[in-house]
């Protein structure tokens, strides 16, 4: 069982100053990032693209805008995303096996966009050879690999970044620096959860590549819902609680899409940390109404961190002559009640929320296709490139992202075996 | 049909009229700030809705000077 404190916990991420507490890795990353992108002012990161699916070429159009990158080298091993690719980096040389992709030497750091079951075997390969690793979330598709990715990557030197790009998103970064100056009082709850309708299946052009193509549905390929869309949002009870969970548990079943899936389409899964606090991840791919959050409750207010709002329990009252036009509209239009009612609904109030910072980029939900949200990819890949050049791995990255995704697989693991399972010791980091 | 003819006098009349409905108002105003314990700065934050206000009680004053009209026409056409 795990039972950091808060100080022990933040000694161990490598985030108490000489002068105090620093609230989390997010504002030390975001200096890091800005400190690097000047000293690799400059520079060039010459990297190769391992994986050219949609989130690759995704990471392409951003690479391709970066003045401190270039794209010198494609490895897929499906010939119509390599192709893809190919248009947009003419120059670049292709590959279709990573360990050649790797060893060119003109390459100073490889960016994995591969599905999930081949992150740690590039990641450390990759690491082993003196490369520079970006590598997207989750870590890996075990407890164990993670771990072996993260010894790998301390011994070698290197700089490796995972994916979570949350932590390069500016919206993040008020709601923690919110959380901290006490703005929603003290944490009683967190709540994540991430609702789609819809079968989450890519076009199959021949069904031999079913599992190729389709990887997220599979259990050898992927951890399903967990490790795809969790591991980004289970990083809120690191940044907000500062410590790991004692106890793990949850419901995993396929409710609606039956269509031979393995993974999950409706997941509960419940993180109960030694201070009482409990995180919980939600997700069920058949019903969009609630859209995708993580809600931190506080007892003076909440926080609705994708959306950027910022609820108070007690609002701000309104203006003294709006409440004196209310109170005479109410005395004059009101029934008058001939019994008071016992008990009322307690549904939530109307309120809109503040919002926590100015320029809120935020997306509606209706269309994740071609959304213009800045959700802190281009920031994050934009530093990796910066360490690239400079050299200099960013501070607690791969801790935030190892437990993120650690957390992530002991939910599934959790809900595989219907158990309340601990944090197990051995994946504790040395502090 | 026929002109409408508003005399200065009359004008003047309803111009006042407004004028003390404004400061009914304001007079609100300041008392719900008062009362609710809020900002003072809504004197000059929450000047729309005094307008509103003044414009509100204006119309209402209309409704009982029309109905203080009638009833003396009332009294007036049996006697």
């Amino acid at each position: 069982m795990q039972d950091l404190s808060r100080r022990e916990f933040l000694k161990n991420m490598g985030v108490i100053g000489g002068s105090g507490i620093v609230f989390s890795s997010l504002p030390l990353l975001h200096s890091f990032a800005q400190k690097k992108a000047e000293e690799a002012k400059g520079g060039k990161a010459r990297l190769a693209i391992i994986g050219t699916g949609s989130r690759g070429l995704y990471h392409i159009h951003n690479l391709l805008k970066m003045p401190h990158a270039e794209i010198v080298a494609l490895c897929d091993i499906y010939p119509p995303h390599l192709e893809d690719a190919a248009r947009l980096c003419p120059q670049a040389k292709h590959y279709n096996d990573y360990n050649e992709a790797i060893a060119d030497r003109h390459v100073d750091g490889i960016l994995i966009a591969t599905p999930l079951h081949e992150h740690a075997p590039i990641a450390i390969a990759g690491l082993q050879a003196g490369k520079h690793v970006f590598c997207e979330k989750s870590m890996a598709r075990t407890i164990e690999q993670c771990r072996q990715m993260y010894e790998v990557y301390k011994e070698s030197g290197k700089v490796l970044y995972i994916g979570i790009q949350r932590l390069f998103d500016p919206k993040y970064l008020k709601a923690i620096e919110l959380i901290e100056s006490g703005a929603i009082g003290k944490i009683v709850g967190l709540r994540n959860f991430w609702y789609r309708n819809n079968d989450w299946r890519r076009p199959v052009p021949d069904p031999s590549l079913e599992r190729q193509i389709n990887w997220r549905l599979y259990k050898d390929y992927s951890g399903g819902l967990m490790t795809e869309l969790a591991s980004h949002q289970l990083q809120m009870g690191t940044w907000v609680n500062k410590s790991l969970p004692d106890y793990i548990t949850g419901f995993g079943d396929i409710v609606f899409w039956k269509d031979g899936r393995e993974v999950y389409d409706s997941v509960s899964v419940i993180y109960h940390y030694p201070n009482g606090l409990r995180m919980t991840f939600e997700s069920i791919i058949s019903n969009k109404r609630y859209g995708m959050d993580e809600q931190v409750l506080g007892h003076e207010g909440t926080l609705e961190v994708a959306r950027g709002l910022l609820y108070r329990e007690n609002p701000k009252p309104a203006p003294g002559i709006q409440q004196l036009i209310n109170q005479i509209e109410h005395k004059v239009f009101d029934n008058i009640p001939f019994a008071g009612p016992s008990w009322v609904p307690e549904t939530a109030t109307s309120v809109k929320g503040e919002p926590i910072m100015d320029n809120l980029q935020t997306h509606d939900g209706s269309n994740t296709t071609g959304a213009d949200v800045d959700d802190g990819s281009f920031g994050l890949v934009s530093a990796f490139c910066s360490s690239v050049i400079t050299g200099e791995p960013a501070p607690m990255l791969v801790e935030e992202a190892y437990y993120a995704s650690v957390l992530a697989l002991l939910g599934n693991k959790a809900m595989e075996e219907r158990a309340v399972i601990g944090f197990p010791e051995e994946y504790v980091l040395p502090g | 049909m026929k002109d409408i003819i508003i005399t200065v006098k009359k004008q003047r009349a309803e111009l006042m009229i407004y004028g003390v409905c404004l400061l009914a108002a304001f007079v609100l105003n300041v008392a719900s700030i008062i009362i609710y314990n809020t900002e003072w700065k809504e004197l000059y934050t929450q000047l729309l809705w005094v307008f509103c206000l003044s414009v509100g009680i204006y119309f209402l004053t209309i409704v009982f000077r029309v109905l203080y009209w009638l009833i003396r026409r009332l009294f007036q056409w049996r006697n």
